[in-house]
């Protein structure tokens, strides 16, 4: 597998990390994953890029999981170790296109975020809105990347005993543009009960993509 | 409403019946191996709760002659008919709709599969079918469908069900949309076993070591991976959706307890890993599963399982476990998109023999960029995996384009492809150009069934009689002479081409 060196591990939160790799030498498009692993795990994950395309480096937007063997070890990683990283794979891309024509409406869970932050580092003048579910205030990653208004997040248990939102509810209460194109990942519930929501406001199936991996 | 779900016979000019294989392949054997459609068998199994008549028409499983299974179709008069395509048989479910026309004219005819789901116009224009399904969640809606069809006769004109391609008329096809990509496989019911007849499916199957063995409703839909370019689970149009551990336990608990099921396959594209794996092992372990003479199997990764979660699972009764070796460069891994690498192969074979687990690898050849370097190596490499028993049993395919998956788009786009009809994707030759002729590649194949024939590898066999574990024995007395014969049977079936070769 192709080793590459860590350059930075960046912890946002008690439990989420940015890792920062070398850019393997491959053609990378926004939105694709990479499988990462060390020699002595001898087992990998995929991981969706959280930079942008064209960046000297790879970034990645990782949450330690309960008894998720790859993901603490890679929690524990430092700059210069080297990582074991294959890919890119994955077609939940954005067609270059489309890019300037259209208008996106990204819904993550959690992590979920890494290709959606991907896409607004990537492409400059694309028309979009991100709704983030996350569970807390610190959970709102990368927030002060995007242009004032694209970026909300539907905070589940905030801090200050503030009444909890989740993704659903903004898509309940809100007027969407059912021609947007939806992009969707994180947790496969979310996914589903904010598909049920998108079609009932009229989106249709072929304008919504989504990318699970857990 | 009566609703068909329906697998005719479909023989060759040697007189071999298709058979749907590993990944819904379909390849000619004349020995068949049944292997039971899952998603079709829950889309059966959801409709019969429903209330739906529903008849369970596997020809083959049933052991019909297509005169014999057309006839009792037609005398059973169903108002739906539902068949699944894949790319070699397409020209032949064509004519069979018109036919199936001819008789009942008023039947609605389905077409589910993963090539008329990618091509669904073409199958509406060659054919006589009403409908094409353009997903793999054939449960999810088919239930849709049915339901709408039973109560409105306009349904041509009106049926709304996303993810279908309807014919309105003779000179009409409208689309609903793409079909919602993520479905909650929890609701999809568990397979009712006596309604798809499991029995006869039960002991012709070469990956059962004890019998009766069946295949469990799958935890996964799809893969979680999902990337490699030759696989059907790759595409815009699919993701995955995993079942619950509990639900999944639940099942097997069923059907040990109440069908005195001795081995259980899951063939989901690549099943639970990390936790979830762990919690469905230590599940078997805690309700006493494991001590109920049953073997469990799956297909998994290279670099998806850790020792821990091997461990455990050999602990929980695990035996049987596919391992995609697609090959053993890594520039072809790399072009496969497979995510993993050489380097950890054998450290996961390690640990999977070092617990007792038999793993068994799927191997391809044929690629068309595959070159003397690349396709010896992994000849050495397999020889060597096999001689030192890092895997107990291997089964070799040539490399074909189907379904249009992203290795067929590829090779359609490079000009590799050498098919003349859809027939010809049969995985019986070598459809693709390549920098070696093909015999180069068939006897690549024939090189690595003969490891079986090997003293080394007959050897290292009888070494794993001595660890004691009843397993082993199973295996060479009883498996042994079975996997012989089928050794037999797939060299036949992949070189019987040799000598007729181009490149």
């Amino acid at each position: 597998m192709p080793s590459v060196k860590v350059l930075d591990n960046q912890f946002l939160s008690n439990e989420t990390y940015v890792l920062r790799t070398e850019r393997p030498k491959s053609t990378i498009k926004a939105g694709q994953c990479f499988s990462l692993g060390t020699s002595d795990l001898g087992i990998n994950r995929e991981y969706s890029m959280y930079s942008g395309a064209e960046d000297p480096f790879v970034d990645f937007l990782i949450r330690k999981v309960p008894e998720g063997r790859v993901s603490n070890r890679l929690a524990n990683l430092k700059s210069g170790d080297s990582i074991q990283i294959s890919g890119p794979y994955g077609e939940f891309c954005l067609p270059e296109d489309e890019i300037s024509s259209s208008s996106y409406l990204f819904i993550a869970s959690g992590t979920g975020i890494a290709p959606f932050h991907s896409f607004a580092l990537t492409y400059q003048d694309i028309d979009f809105k991100i709704i983030h579910g996350v569970r807390y205030d610190d959970e709102r990653y990368g927030k002060n990347s995007y242009p004032e208004g694209k970026y909300e997040a539907c905070i589940s248990k905030p801090e200050n005993g503030a009444i909890g939102a989740r993704v659903t509810d903004y898509l309940n209460d809100n007027t969407l543009n059912p021609q947007s194109k939806v992009y969707l990942c994180g947790n496969r519930n979310m996914i589903i009960d904010a598909i049920e929501i998108l079609r009932s406001k009229g989106f249709s199936g072929d304008s919504i993509f989504t990318e699970t991996f857990f | 409403m009566k609703i068909a779900v329906s697998y005719p016979p479909i023989v060759n000019s040697l007189g071999q019946k298709a058979m749907v294989s590993q990944n819904r392949n379909v390849q000619y054997f004349k020995k068949p191996t049944y292997l039971l459609p899952v998603i079709h068998a829950q889309a059966a199994s959801w409709l019969n709760e429903k209330g739906f008549d529903v008849l369970w028409d596997d020809g083959n499983a049933q052991l019909k002659s297509f005169d014999n299974w057309l006839a009792d179709l037609i005398r059973e008069r169903p108002d739906i008919v539902v068949f699944e395509s894949t790319t070699p048989v397409m020209e032949f479910y064509w004519d069979l709709t018109k036919r199936i026309k001819l008789s009942l004219p008023e039947t609605i005819i389905i077409m589910t599969g993963y090539h008329s789901m990618r091509r669904p116009d073409e199958t509406l224009n060659e054919s006589s079918t009403d409908i094409v399904l353009k997903s793999n969640h054939i449960d999810f809606i088919l239930i849709r469908v049915v339901d709408f069809i039973s109560k409105n006769a306009d349904w041509r004109e009106t049926l709304s069900v996303e993810g279908l391609q309807v014919r309105v008329n003779a000179n009409q096809i409208r689309s609903t949309g793409s079909f919602i990509q993520v479905e909650p496989l929890d609701k999809s019911p568990v397979i009712n076993r006596n309604l798809v007849r499991w029995k006869d499916y039960a002991f012709e199957n070469g990956n059962f070591l004890r019998t009766p063995g069946t295949y469990a409703t799958s935890v996964l839909r799809d893969c979680m991976f999902g990337k490699c370019t030759f696989c059907r689970y790759n595409g815009p149009d699919l993701t995955f959706s995993m079942m619950s551990v509990e639900k999944s336990l639940d099942e097997y608990e069923n059907l040990i307890n109440n069908h005195g099921v001795r081995e259980i396959f899951d063939d989901s594209g690549v099943w639970y890993r990390g936790l979830e794996a762990r919690q469905f092992a230590q599940g078997i372990i805690d309700r006493g599963l494991h001590k109920k003479g049953c073997y469990f199997g799956i297909n998994t990764r290279f670099e998806y399982l850790d020792e821990e979660t091997i461990k455990l699972m050999a602990e929980a009764n695990f035996r049987f476990i596919l391992l995609g070796f697609e090959s053993a460069d890594d520039e072809t891994l790399q072009r496969l998109n497979k995510g993993y690498q050489m380097e950890h192969v054998e450290k996961c074979l390690t640990w999977m023999t070092k617990y007792g687990l038999h793993p068994h690898l799927t191997i391809m050849v044929g690629y068309y960029w595959q070159t003397k370097e690349q396709l010896d190596l992994t000849v050495q490499t397999i020889k060597d995996i096999m001689c030192r028993g890092l895997a107990r049993t291997l089964q070799v395919t040539l490399c074909t384009p189907l379904d249009f998956t992203p290795y067929h788009l590829e090779c359609i786009k490079e000009n590799v492809l050498l098919a003349n009809s859809y027939a010809d994707h049969d995985m019986s030759k070598l459809i693709v150009k390549t920098p070696l002729p093909h015999d180069d590649y068939y006897k690549a194949v024939r090189e690595m069934y003969a490891i079986s024939y090997s003293p080394r590898f007959l050897f290292r066999q009888i070494r794993f009689l001595f660890n004691w574990r009843v397993r082993d024995w199973e295996f060479l007395f009883i498996y042994g002479v079975r996997a012989l014969r089928r050794v037999r049977q797939h060299v036949f079936n992949l070189t019987r081409n040799e000598g007729n070769s181009t490149s």
